[in-house]
């Protein structure tokens, strides 16, 4: 038990020790280079910004963070489970596949910030507003690892099923899906981060409230600090998220890799 | 290994197209930029053919606009073809702009050597430490302006009470709006406020997502063209004693000290273009699409809308570009208590020694 | 492990069939767009249809002179450059990563944060800091489409099978052995993706770079003429773009041909 308890301190540590040393570099060259706030805050003003009393009031720290978490969630549920009823779809019937994937690859590559006007347009400034956009950003690494994993699967294996007599269906359902798992895995991974993305694209475009307005409100005042602290709550959010993922994982493909044991 | 080999190839076959598009690009940037300099070349080359002896040397000046072009920008390019700066010794470098936060950073950086900036945000970075300061006024009267539809009961601006209004929140309507609530007697918290991209001014009115669209009145083409039906109207806030300085001409007071002859002969120039904007807009803008890619229709209708707040009295009588310096202590005074409180005085803030000796003011006043 | 030939016939001539489907694909949403536009009255200045668009693109206007080529060139030559430099180094941190706990331990959670971050609330920050440019589009195209190719390529490398795995290390092959003839070669199918999906976000990570921050290319053609809601040459360098990106994941997709020929005697799924 002690033993267990040395591992976990020695691995937080360490990274733990990283951070605090990252900071410092951090303090000691805005105020060595006397670095102007609006070019480079310092992590004393980040951290003033979050959790001095006044200026957190301000900020209504709270709320923001649960009006973009909410977002982030709700279009995090719908990507996945629109990316993966998508990938089984395709990867069911070739002609939908031929049909839709090159559509899907093609507006994929398009900057949704550069349809903004568009997307208030159409789809107004509720919360829907920034699912819509968030799940539009995020659902196609869902999509192209599930109908890889669904698609690529050992042609031994398939042969033999197929020589057993297996029906699409049960081929679909007893070899496909397990094969995909990996890969869907990897796949909601990626677009847990870019829910975040997303549902910030989704305020920029329309939002009365949440993290990626306050920081729109802050570069307008030029508070660089508030800017910052809103990335760093951003990016702990996808961090968090992406940690769930790999837990969920584990749980779900105990035999994934000897490393995963060793944790 | 001969897969490993077969990557490695590919990517250096990639690396090496990247390069050679670079080099071709390099070719075909130099092309547009011939272009653009091409006039300005055969302006210096029938000048130097005109005066054979002196080979006169030319100041280098980075000017940094303010945004993407627009029709305010004509003037740079007129006096550029025309070959006015040349003529004073200039040579001018106008450099697409990308916020007014980004030309003061720029100025105070040294990136750039002029550069027009909204007054409002300069008093804030130089809050902040920033050594801008302001050197010339473009807008005399301030384009603020908030649109809105005629059936949403809005006869005056104060009724935008409990109404939703659509606006970026980067904009310098949302920033100067505690402002002008105070000045109409609204509480500025009595509205509700979208963010939005400022792409999508125009779309948040039409779709009627809000009630009321804050914009500057330059905009109103664009309003007409996505609502040719109307139904919408406009009050524009200086109108209703909004004194504010908006778009000027910045320097980092660095090269105030060490190149003051360049920034009063680049103002001289600079305000003389304007002068023959005023008086001829059409050519005006006809000059900018040789430079610049642009929808002429759109941008002459916008440079009328622009005449507003140019054509005043002010400037008829003290020149184009004159600084109040009543106008700017109100300035200082609405940033002051409604946005920041400054730790300089508005003397600190403006420099008005390099506008022209001779003032601009042979224009026609409709 | 290998995926050998299959038990499809292959089609004679499939390759053109299936380089005309998706132009099919592509003509059949395009017609879509231009019915939805006209029965619905979409006013131009939202919506224009892909017929404007195009013609904008390849007839000159009388009113505005948009300088495709100069744009165009410059946007592919930002993209081609930035997808380079990602893919090499998504590949080469990935093996740094799968190769020692330790580092993947100090860097995944630095990557995820980076990762999380829009690129488009750091793009104003990236502006002061950096100014704006070739450079400046590169790094903000790095950061947008790295991950996913990081990600893919890890997860490729790590899932081996361990029967082979074992076999490999009884014949006491070394790490360079195992990571060059095993883990490379097995992790092809996900780098493909990987790179599929990376090239994507790359060109769309190009645009947005333009879009807050530049003077040239496709996305400053955007920004220009958003301003005055002049929707076609807005849309033209929309469909250019797509077109770009295209252009990449067809060339990945000839380069996996190339590199994996096995896996395409299956009729595969994508383009």
């Amino acid at each position: 038990m002690k033993r267990k308890f040395l591992r976990l301190a020695k691995k937080y540590g360490i990274k733990l020790l990283g951070i605090t040393a990252f900071l410092g570099i951090w303090q000691a060259v805005v105020v060595g280079f006397k670095i102007k706030k609006y070019v480079l805050p310092s992590p004393v003003q980040v951290l003033r910004s979050l959790f001095d009393p006044t200026l957190a009031a301000k900020n209504q720290w709270w709320t923001q963070i649960a009006v973009t978490g909410g977002e982030i969630l709700a279009s995090f549920t719908v990507t996945l489970v629109l990316g993966v009823a998508l990938a089984l779809l395709i990867a069911w019937s070739k002609p939908l596949n031929k049909l839709l994937m090159p559509v899907i690859v093609v507006l994929n590559s398009i900057p949704k910030i550069a349809l903004a006007p568009l997307f208030l347009l159409w789809f107004g400034y509720g919360i829907q507003s920034k699912i819509f956009v968030a799940v539009l950003i995020a659902f196609f690494p869902v999509l192209l690892n599930t109908v890889t994993g669904l698609i690529d699967v050992d042609e031994n294996l398939l042969d033999l099923v197929h020589y057993l007599n297996a029906s699409k269906w049960q081929t679909f359902t007893k070899i496909r899906i397990p094969n995909a798992l990996p890969h869907l895995f990897a796949g909601v991974k990626i677009s847990a981060t870019m829910c975040v993305v997303g549902s910030i694209v989704g305020e920029f475009i329309a939002s009365k409230k949440g993290l990626g307005r306050l920081l729109r409100s802050a570069q307008a005042n030029i508070d660089m600090a508030t800017m910052f602290a809103c990335l760093v709550l951003l990016s702990i959010m996808g961090l968090l998220l992406f940690w769930l993922i790999s837990k969920a994982e584990k749980l779900c493909m105990p035999w994934m890799n000897r490393e995963a044991e060793e944790e | 290994m001969k897969k490993l080999l077969a990557v490695i190839l590919a990517v250096a076959m990639m690396l090496s197209f990247a390069a050679c598009t670079t080099t071709k690009e390099a070719d075909t940037t130099a092309v547009a930029t011939e272009d653009q300099s091409a006039t300005t070349a055969d302006a210096e080359t029938t000048e130097a053919a005109a005066e054979e002896p002196a080979e006169k040397e030319l100041t280098h000046v980075d000017f940094l606009l303010n945004w993407t072009i627009a029709a305010d920008h004509s003037p740079y390019y007129v006096a550029l073809d025309k070959g006015w700066y040349e003529e004073a010794g200039l040579d001018v470098n106008i450099i697409i702009g990308q916020g007014s936060g980004y030309s003061v950073t720029a100025i105070d950086a040294g990136t750039a050597d002029i550069a027009i900036a909204d007054a409002p945000v300069v008093f804030q970075y130089r809050n902040q430490g920033a050594q801008a300061k302001i050197i010339g006024i473009i807008f005399d009267k301030h384009p603020n302006a908030m649109f809105f539809w005629d059936d949403s009961g809005i006869t005056c601006p104060q009724d935008i009470v409990g109404k939703t209004v659509a606006v970026p929140e980067t904009d310098g309507h949302k920033v100067m709006w505690p402002a002008f609530a105070a000045l109409i007697g609204v509480d500025p918290d009595s509205v509700e406020f979208v963010n939005i991209e400022s792409t999508a001014k125009v779309s948040a009115l039409a779709s009627h997502n809000a009630d009321v669209v804050f914009e500057l009145l330059t905009g109103l083409p664009n309003f007409e063209s996505a609502i040719p039906e109307g139904g919408f109207s406009y009050f524009l806030w200086s109108d209703y004693g909004f004194n504010c300085y908006a778009h000027s001409y910045i320097t980092n007071d660095a090269t105030i000290e060490s190149d003051p002859e360049m920034l009063s002969t680049f103002l001289d120039v600079t305000y003389r273009a304007w002068e023959y904007t005023l008086n001829n807009p059409e050519e005006a803008i006809d000059i900018l699409s040789k430079y610049q890619s642009i929808n002429k229709d759109d941008l002459l209708k916008s440079l009328y809308i622009e005449f507003n707040f140019l054509k005043t009295e002010n400037y008829k009588e003290n020149g184009i570009g004159y600084i109040d310096p009543a106008k700017m202590q109100e300035t200082w005074d609405l940033v002051n208590t409604y946005q920041t409180e400054l730790n300089f005085g508005v003397d600190e803030i403006y420099n008005d020694s390099f506008l022209p000796k001779t003032p601009y003011t042979d224009f026609t006043m409709e | 492990m290998k995926k050998r030939s299959n038990r499809l016939p292959g089609r004679k001539g499939s390759k053109l069939f299936k380089a005309m489907q998706n132009v099919v694909s592509i003509l059949l949403f395009l017609l879509i767009w231009e019915l939805l536009v006209r029965v619905l009255h979409i006013k131009e200045a939202f919506l224009c249809t892909p017929s404007s668009a195009i013609y904008h693109l390849f007839w000159p206007q009388p009113d505005a002179d948009y300088h495709w080529i100069v744009n165009i060139s410059a946007t592919l030559k930002e993209f081609v450059i930035s997808f380079a430099i990602t893919a090499a180094g998504a590949i080469f941190l990935a093996v740094l990563i799968s190769w020692s706990k330790a580092i993947q331990n100090v860097l995944m959670p630095a990557f995820i944060f980076i990762n999380s971050l829009p690129v488009i609330a750091i793009a104003p920050i990236l502006l002061i800091w950096i100014g704006y440019g070739l450079k400046t589009n590169i790094i903000i195209a790095f950061l947008v489409s790295f991950f996913p190719m990081l990600l893919d390529t890890i997860t490729g490398l790590n899932a081996q099978d361990k029967q082979l795995l074992d076999l490999v290390n009884y014949l006491h092959a070394n790490r360079w052995q195992i990571l060059f003839k095993i883990q490379i070669p097995g992790a092809m199918p996900y780098i493909f993706a990987g790179l599929k999906i990376s090239s994507t976000l790359c060109i769309m990570g190009v645009i947005v770079g333009e879009l807050i921050a530049s003077d040239v290319g496709l996305g400053y053609v955007i920004v220009n003429a958003q301003s005055t809601m002049d929707t076609p040459p807005m849309f033209a360098s929309l469909i250019m773009m797509s077109m770009l990106g295209w252009g990449m994941y067809l060339a990945i997709n000839l380069l996996e041909r190339l590199l994996m020929p096995w896996s395409f005697l299956k009729d595969r799924v994508d383009a």
